[in-house]
């Protein structure tokens, strides 16, 4: 009996837990989102720090980002070439490539990408901020951290993440294009209509959609669990790896739910 | 003495230990949020400003350093330049000892105060035991 009491008694421990930190979530989500509404928001200091996430979360990455879609991409398509054809399948490897790569494994490990090299670091600076009371010391000088910190770096992760996986996508197409045909013109034309037939306008809109909540899941969670952080300098670590840990259900999560969208 | 100062009001200028430095902007970054955030400058004319502040307190040459790399007495300059760029009517200064560990405060504090041009009243919170400090 005892025993049950604990375990229900712990069960809703946690589930009081996910709650408040989904509720903390969604208020920031909201209060930030309200922001983003007024004019006033967009001044030039905040379209300056803006600007300089995008940088620092895209540009700045861009050469060995490319380098590892090329590589990627390479290794995905001959798999599935070699594949198809064992299978006598090659007409439908240039719809399978594109389907796997530009629809589904690159956004999904450009989310990836970004969430450990930015988002691990947004946490953590997110973290040292609270735990140091840079931001009490922001709010005493009356510059607003959501303005100056925060809402930036959500904007920035949602622009760096649709646009790496926008060129990942461009990038894999064109590979996909040169495994298949080979460096001529002969197969463009029905290479493009392929693409076309897979890309409308609904899975476009569906593809963007879905790299925009990856950009907003892989900011607003570090952001959120650094503010969430204790004034304890020892709580750092915790709260990285709770964010981390959020950040990767969050993104399996928008894509288990994105195909099951697609192919249910 | 912490709560009374956690009390003032609004219109109080804080230099205190409690309220650091952005650490990973400079000195003039940190003092330039004021005039960029609260005034609307762009960010030449924000950075103008700071660094204008900080060759009045006599110290232009600690523009360019992070918190990090800041002495004790050089972190009090920025956080006292960003208190000055405020233009609230009291400034505070909270147990200057906890930030001037390196220098003698009370005769640093009242050279910086000679050099600065800034309106306003500066009043310092100390504990009672460093009253000698400020008598020598």
């Amino acid at each position: 009996m005892h025993f049950l009491a604990t375990s229900i008694e712990s069960l809703g421990a946690k589930l009081a837990g996910w709650f408040t930190v989904g509720y903390a979530l969604f208020a920031f989500l909201g209060r930030a989102a309200l922001l983003l509404l007024e004019p006033s928001t967009w001044n030039r200091a905040t379209f300056d720090v803006v600007i300089k996430q995008v940088y620092f979360t895209a540009v700045q990455i861009l050469p060995v980002f490319l380098a590892y879609v090329l590589v990627i991409s390479w290794l995905i398509i001959t798999i599935i070439l070699s594949t198809a054809r064992d299978f006598g399948l090659t007409e439908f490897a240039s719809e399978m490539a594109i389907r796997v790569l530009v629809l589904e494994l690159l956004p999904f490990l450009t989310a990836l990408f970004i969430a450990l090299r930015s988002g691990s670091a947004i946490n953590t600076e997110v973290a040292l901020m609270q735990v140091n009371n840079e931001l009490d010391a922001l709010v005493h000088c009356k510059v607003p951290p959501m303005q100056f910190e925060f809402m930036p770096r959500l904007v920035g992760g949602v622009v760096s993440v649709v646009t790496l996986a926008g060129l990942a996508g461009l990038l894999a197409l064109i590979v996909g294009y040169l495994a298949i045909y080979g460096v001529g013109t002969a197969g463009f034309e029905p290479y493009t209509r392929t693409v076309s037939n897979i890309i409308n306008f609904n899975i476009m809109a569906g593809l963007i959609a879905k790299c925009a909540l990856f950009g907003l899941a892989v900011t607003l969670i570090p952001v959120t669990a650094g503010l969430e952080t204790p004034k304890k300098l020892f709580m750092v670590p915790v709260s990285v790896l709770r964010g981390m840990m959020r950040v990767f259900f969050a993104i399996v999560t928008i894509e288990v739910v994105s195909l099951a969208l697609k192919y249910i | 003495m912490a709560d009374a100062i956690a009390a003032l009001a609004d219109d109080v200028a804080r230099v205190s230990l409690d309220l650091p430095l952005r650490a990973n902007l400079s000195a003039l970054d940190n003092i330039a949020l004021i005039p960029l955030y609260q005034r609307h400058f762009d960010a030449a004319e924000s950075a103008r400003q700071a660094q204008t502040m900080l060759d009045e307190l006599g110290h232009a040459e600690i523009a360019l350093l992070r918190d990090s790399d800041m002495t004790p007495a050089q972190r009090f300059v920025t956080k006292l330049a960003r208190a000055c760029m405020l233009k609230r009517p009291r400034l505070v200064i909270d147990r200057p000892g906890a930030m001037l560990y390196d220098v003698p405060y009370p005769a640093f504090i009242a050279h910086l105060a000679s050099q600065a041009a800034i309106s306003g009243t500066w009043e310092i919170y100390d504990f009672s035991w460093n009253q000698a400090l400020y008598q020598a």
